[in-house]
């Protein structure tokens, strides 16, 4: 993979994976705050939840200890106060029956005051606990199990978030990064004081965990972006068999745009993972700076990638949009403009050849072409932001949010497939590599 | 994807309230109860140590009662002093079933009773509260995904050829207790009928994930989904939808027919307990009728975590190990 810490050439070369999978298992007290918490940590370090417990869970000891038996967690991570010591050392006592015998047996890492890690240390017998003062060093310490056997190791998501911050930091700008891989998705969004929130989902991506999206997000929500009617079974069939075949690039116009329906559910469902996590979705889905990377910047065209992203994340405001191709250069793909009229509204489109003036329909979804990759400057209809057209020009997107489809074959796969011809989307509308 | 005589290992995870276990070094077959239990409902939390006046570490010293065991209401567990003495009994019939750091006793009511069965032929290797696991020989095929309990029976085949797809017509209650090889194809109707006859388990070539999903419910996934509840058995040997069985892959089904069998789902595996020579099959191309949208090559659905680790692979250790076998699957297979 290369990545890239400015816009245009590569600055980096290493190997990247998500190495292995890290099954977690949450337990957390009875404040919504610590569930939140708990989740954020999860998200962050790129973590397969397995189970959750809460203290006040309704499961029985035995359901809890049997429900922690199954899972397998490697780590389990704990987050409560002083209140839930009590019923957190109860379900320490629910792991001792349920994964006593498991090999190797599970790390404890608490994100607790130090009375409680104290306590809970002591019904942590036989089992390994840590206590984190700060949830970055719990981050930082899950990413060390998951690189355990490689040390020299790059894992793909702090890639992602060094990505990001770059870009910030570059642009002075908030960036949000959107990595679609074989298995994953990851959501970082990173401002220009180098603070970011991360989420990195596993599994959910467009092979290996193709399923799990279909799972998540039903079948229907996949297959309401397929420009073309298909049947269920048929559906389900592909994206099973996508899920047991290694990666590579896709070769029909039939698997882009398979790819392209999984990758929106997938960037949807981290963005309300991402929500569910108490994660600021809104500053996401409004920055200023958006970075594509991994299979969803790997489309044949970069109006793919710039669709899947619109209609994934559903930005709310100005954007520029980069993609960059695990083994391609960044570039600068394309301008979102997101307007929400009630009644047709003009845009002015300003740049330094001259100005313009676009007329915006409801509903509407188009590119304004401009000429390659200059500054603009947007103002109307609600709007107001500026950024650089990159090579498809300026999309501006009145279709509304949320973005609703038609629920109706007769009238959705029509506008579904609009959007792509807008986008040359359609694998035979190859205007861009 | 080859059909290889060689040594394997099968985990057999326990659920909690294990009774009894295979020992390390017993010879099991496959089809033996390998580890009994009790299922349990609600737990009682009973004071041990502090009604003792013990410290928590002296209490294991005083049980009276073996942790696991069963108990009747009025047991005494624990015991201190002679003239003035102090006890624990137990509140409920049940299972003693934990003792907490602090010395505090969990005592749960029995609702049900479980059985494991072995998968393999062989040796028991290790064996805790959590898992047996058996080494052993056999002729094994390792499929892309399993769903339902671990099966054992007499290998049967359902079809005349490799392209054929198993009809739910040939399916009766005389099939009970067997693995039935069903070609290219199995549909919802066939794995449920199958069930309903007393089948073990079904193999085939693909099997279509609307079917899956009609049987085993919408959460199912590619990498399977092995359970212990009382359900159809299903081994999908190349994919999903239909999958016509390359002749290097029918062709030792024929040979070993009549042989003993067990799917154990938790690694997607069939093995066959025979010594019949069927060759060292040449892996077949992958000659199957999915619906793919990319190049094929020979990787395993759950490799997604395998990619980089490769050391459990290595030990061949399932995604998910846990199952029980159905007593009606095992129960009524020959064993031959």
């Amino acid at each position: 993979m290369t990545v890239s810490t400015g816009t245009e050439a590569p600055v980096e070369r290493a190997r990247v994976t998500l190495d292995r999978s890290l099954r977690v298992a949450l337990v957390h007290g009875r404040e919504e705050a610590s569930r939140l918490a708990v989740a954020q940590l999860a998200l962050a370090s790129g973590g397969q939840i397995v189970a959750r417990l809460r203290a006040n869970d309704p499961r029985s000891f035995v359901e809890a200890a049997q429900a922690l038996r199954d899972a397998k967690p490697d780590v389990v991570v704990i987050h409560g106060g002083p209140k839930d010591e009590r019923a957190l050392c109860e379900l320490l006592e629910a792991l001792r029956l349920g994964c006593g015998a498991q090999r190797p047996m599970p790390r404890i890492l608490g994100l607790v005051e130090t009375s409680v890690a104290h306590a809970l240390r002591l019904r942590a017998d036989p089992f390994e606990f840590e206590r984190f003062a700060a949830a970055s060093e719990m981050v930082d310490a899950l990413r060390a199990v998951r690189r355990a056997r490689n040390d020299d190791l790059a894992l793909r998501d702090t890639v992602i978030e060094d990505a990001a911050r770059a870009l910030a930091t570059t642009n002075g700008t908030t960036a949000l990064a959107v990595d679609v891989t074989e298995r994953s998705t990851s959501l970082v969004l990173a401002r220009p004081d180098g603070r970011i929130e991360a989420a990195h989902l596993v599994p959910l991506g467009l092979g290996m965990g193709a399923d799990h999206v279909v799972v998540r997000a039903s079948l229907d929500n996949v297959r309401r972006w397929l420009p073309w009617p298909i049947d269920a079974p048929a559906l389900l069939e592909r994206v099973f068999n996508r899920s047991r075949l290694s990666g590579g690039p896709a070769t029909t116009e039939a698997a882009v745009l398979l790819e392209m329906a999984l990758a929106r559910e997938a960037i949807s469902h981290a963005l309300r993972d991402a929500a569910d996590a108490a994660l600021d979705v809104p500053a996401m889905r409004s920055a200023q700076s958006i970075l594509i990377t991994g299979q969803a910047a790997s489309f044949p065209t970069a109006g793919q990638s710039l669709l899947v992203l619109v209609d994934g994340l559903e930005p709310s405001a100005v954007s520029t949009v980069f993609r960059e191709p695990d083994e391609g250069r960044a570039q600068r793909i394309g301008m979102v403009v997101t307007v929400t009229p009630r009644r047709t509204a003009k845009i002015r489109i300003v740049r330094a050849s001259g100005r313009s003036v676009a007329q915006v329909a409801p509903g509407s979804f188009g590119l304004v072409e401009i000429g390659s990759d200059v500054e603009v400057a947007v103002d109307g209809a609600g709007v107001r932001g500026h950024g650089r057209s990159g090579e498809l020009g300026i999309l501006i997107d009145a279709r509304g949010r949320p973005l609703r489809l038609p629920e109706r074959d007769g009238e959705r796969i029509p506008a579904v497939a609009r959007w792509h011809t807008a986008l040359q989307a359609a694998a035979d509308d190859r205007r861009s590599t | 994807m080859t059909w290889r005589r060689e040594r394997w290992s099968a985990d057999h995870s326990l659920p909690i309230g294990v009774t009894k276990r295979a020992q390390v070094g017993e010879l099991v077959r496959a089809g033996d109860i390998i580890a009994a239990g009790a299922t349990l409902a609600g737990a009682l939390r009973i004071p041990g140590a502090r009604r003792l006046g013990l410290s928590p570490s002296d209490l294991n010293r005083e049980l009276r009662a073996r942790v696991g065991s069963d108990v009747v209401a009025g047991t005494v567990l624990a015991r201190v002093g002679r003239r003035f003495a102090r006890s624990v009994t137990a509140p409920i019939d049940g299972r003693l079933l934990h003792v907490t750091v602090d010395g505090d006793l969990y005592i749960a009511p029995i609702v049900d009773r479980w059985t494991v069965r072995a998968t393999l032929d062989g040796v028991v290797s290790r064996s805790d509260d959590a898992i047996v696991e058996i080494e052993g020989d056999a002729w094994c095929f390792q499929g892309a995904a399993a769903y339902g309990p671990d099966a054992i029976g007499e290998l049967t085949l359902g079809v005349d050829g490799p392209n054929a797809d198993l009809a739910a017509a040939r399916i009766d209650v005389r099939l009970g207790g067997r693995i039935i090889v069903g070609g290219a194809r199995v549909s919802a109707e066939v794995i449920t009928r199958a069930h309903a006859c007393g089948a073990a388990g079904l193999v085939a070539g693909g099997v279509p994930p609307a079917g899956l999903r009609v049987v085993y419910g919408d959460a199912v996934t590619a990498s399977g989904s092995p359970s212990r509840d009382d359900r159809p058995t299903v081994l999908c040997l190349m994919g999903f939808g239909s999958g016509a069985l390359p002749q290097a892959v029918y062709e030792p089904f024929a040979a070993l027919a009549g042989a003993r069998a067990a799917i154990h789902t938790a690694s997607a595996r069939l093995f066959v307990f025979s010594t019949a020579d069927i060759g060292q099959s040449e892996t077949p191309s992958p000659e199957v009728g999915l619906t793919e949208d990319r190049p094929a090559t020979d990787v395993p659905v759950e490799s997604a975590d395998a990619e980089t680790d490769e050391t459990d692979r290595e030990h061949e250790e399932p995604a998910q190990t846990e199952e029980e076998l159905t007593p009606s699957a095992s129960d009524g297979s020959p064993r031959g």
